[in-house]
């Protein structure tokens, strides 16, 4: 998998380190088990601190999508069966006021509600069936 | 002599004609430093700067080499030790003028063309890439044995002591800093970030494997070069009384490096040029790299590393100025350079002053002054030859040499003679620290005369 981080973005380096393994966990692209690189090689390859990199692992691994084993790295955790609901009623409100917040902004640019739907469909299905991109 | 000084300046000149002449190839999107596809590149506009650009090369080069042969007119020798650093900056000014100039046109034909490619800064990393970094490359081992290799004239010179009046034992310490210099070299190449060529994982790990072993079989090459030149040259300072050998490692370590890292550029370039089809997909992805260079120099404070590659892909290394410790060395480095050339050329030009007064003799000359008194001599003479020796720290110029020297027959001296006056004044000393003061004046008149006064002076 690619990783394309901006370094010049508003999005803090760590994000979107975190942002993107989550993005090929969700859509394959990353496999069950499969291994990431080293802390230290990852941030030479990147050109930035290994504490950088190691925020983003700690992230992913807090949030359950990565394992990390002192002898063997990080790697890619099993997915979570998808016919649950969210976990807790913290990570339901969390993440409707996400979707909230997206789908008021592309209200505001005008987008319509059929084809916001649309979109939402695509989307969905692409990142449930494992389709390897997201749009 | 004169000739051996020439020969140096002439070896300066063709590394700094090579280094131009190599900025041209089309390298990491780069013709002169400037940003361009491979599609662009290959236009006949570019290819016209190209070839304005090369010609300026040799004409540079032809006028410099003309230039310091201005070195063989008398009056003009005296001032040659300085005349050689201002001819080098001459010579490095000319190029950057020229490499400037025409880094402008490209500028101006890109503009005019609508070239434009991304400004943003996106670093593309294969995590398939990164797993397996490391797992192509020439062991390090060898880059340790030749670090350790290196200390072998030391150790040398730690058993037989006697030696050490040919080559002081400090001295010795310069190869493993070289060496040690290589090593990072080393770890630095070894350490690049993968380059990604394209969305195909099998391609991205061919290419990046490929690439490290270049990149560390280069290293290692230089790294056993940098070993070659110093047993060479320790053998030729221990064994080999003739000075001009010595340009024989010099010469062997330039040749060397100008040869490795020649061969590094055409693998890599071919390397490219074999994934090119790959790569073109990647061609909308370039990115523009200009607005991370300030006054020619690499500038960017988010980047944390400290030596950077050069603008000109495989020109070797640079500093990072946008990080404090990088503006420290860069400006250090400065700094040292313009304390050599002024030592240079107040060193090379101011005569040496001779005061006899009262019970004491001083000679004054840059950096190794020395005052005795009149107690400490023991005879004075005068000779026409000075006998083989070494320069064990001072300073030997084209047209003066002093400082700490040893020769046969005298051991530890300090010497302050013109080199084109063959009558020395020979200080006989009690004790041994030094021997011997050996001084001359400008001419053989002026020598003679020298030596009546302090004959005089001893008698007062």
């Amino acid at each position: 998998m690619i990783l394309e981080i901006d370094m010049a973005g508003d999005i803090p380096i760590y994000q979107q380190i975190r942002n993107q393994i989550v993005f090929g966990t969700a859509t394959g692209r990353l496999k069950v088990g499969e291994p990431l690189p080293t802390v230290r090689q990852l941030a030479s390859d990147i050109g930035v601190n290994p504490m950088t990199v190691n925020k983003a692992y700690g992230l992913l691994k807090d949030e359950g999508v990565i394992v990390i084993d002192r002898r063997h790295g990080a790697k890619i955790n099993e997915l979570p069966s998808a016919d649950d609901g969210f976990i807790n009623d913290n990570l339901t409100a969390e993440f409707e006021q996400r979707a909230a917040l997206l789908i008021s902004e592309a209200r505001m640019k005008g987008v319509s509600q059929e084809n916001l739907r649309v979109h939402l469909n695509i989307l969905v299905d692409n990142i449930y069936n494992q389709k390897g991109e997201i749009l | 002599m004169i000739w051996i000084y020439i020969f140096i300046l002439w070896l300066v000149y063709i590394v700094m004609t090579v280094s131009s002449l190599s900025y041209i190839k089309y390298q990491d999107h780069q013709i002169l430093g400037v940003t361009l596809s491979k599609l662009n590149a290959d236009n006949p506009e570019i290819k016209g700067i190209i070839n304005s650009f090369k010609k300026l090369c040799y004409l540079i080069l032809s006028f410099s080499m003309g230039f310091s042969l201005l070195l063989l007119m008398p009056f003009i020798r005296h001032y040659a030790d300085f005349l050689m650093f201002f001819m080098m900056a001459l010579n490095l000014f000319a190029n950057w003028i020229s490499i400037n100039h025409h880094q402008k046109k490209l500028l101006t034909i890109k503009e005019q063309n609508k070239w434009i490619y991304s400004n943003k800064k996106i670093v593309t990393v294969d995590l398939n890439v990164s797993k397996v970094k490391g797992k192509s490359r020439i062991s390090s081992v060898w880059i340790w044995i030749f670090l350790i290799l290196s200390f072998i004239p030391m150790i040398f010179l730690l058993i037989n002591s006697d030696m050490r009046k040919f080559y002081p034992l400090g001295f010795s310490f310069i190869g493993p800093v070289c060496q040690l210099l290589s090593t990072f070299l080393y770890y630095q190449m070894i350490n690049q970030p993968s380059r990604i060529i394209g969305h195909k994982q099998e391609s991205n790990l061919l290419f990046a494997q490929k690439y490290e072993r270049i990149n560390s079989t280069t290293a290692t090459l230089t790294a056993l070069s940098m070993l070659i030149f110093w047993i060479l040259f320790s053998l030729s300072m221990l064994h080999i009384q003739n000075n001009f050998l010595i340009i024989v490692p010099i010469t062997f370590l330039i040749i060397a490096v100008l040869t490795i890292e020649n061969w590094h550029q055409k693998k890599i370039h071919k390397l490219e040029e074999a994934f090119t089809d790959i790569s073109s997909e990647y061609e909308e992805n370039i990115q523009e790299q200009e607005s991370t260079w300030k006054w020619g120099c690499y500038y960017n404070p988010n980047d944390l590393r400290i030596f950077v590659p050069k603008r000109f892909a495989s020109m070797g290394w640079t500093i990072n100025i946008g990080r404090p410790i990088g503006k420290v060395l860069y400006f250090g480095t400065i700094a040292l350079v313009f304390v050599v050339i002024i030592f240079l050329a107040y060193g090379g030009t101011k005569d040496y002053e001779i005061e006899l007064e009262g019970s004491e003799m001083m000679i004054d000359a840059t950096m190794y002054d020395i005052s005795i008194e009149k107690e400490q001599i023991n005879t004075v003479s005068i000779i026409n030859q000075l006998p083989n020796g070494i320069r064990t720290n001072g300073y030997g110029g084209v047209n003066k040499s002093f400082g700490h020297f040893t020769f046969d027959k005298y051991g530890n001296c300090m010497l302050y003679v013109y080199n084109n006056v063959n009558q020395y004044v020979v200080i006989d000393l009690k004790g041994s620290n030094p021997n011997y003061i050996i001084i001359n004046d400008k001419t053989m008149e002026e020598t003679e005369a020298l030596y009546q006064a302090i004959n005089s002076w001893l008698s007062e």
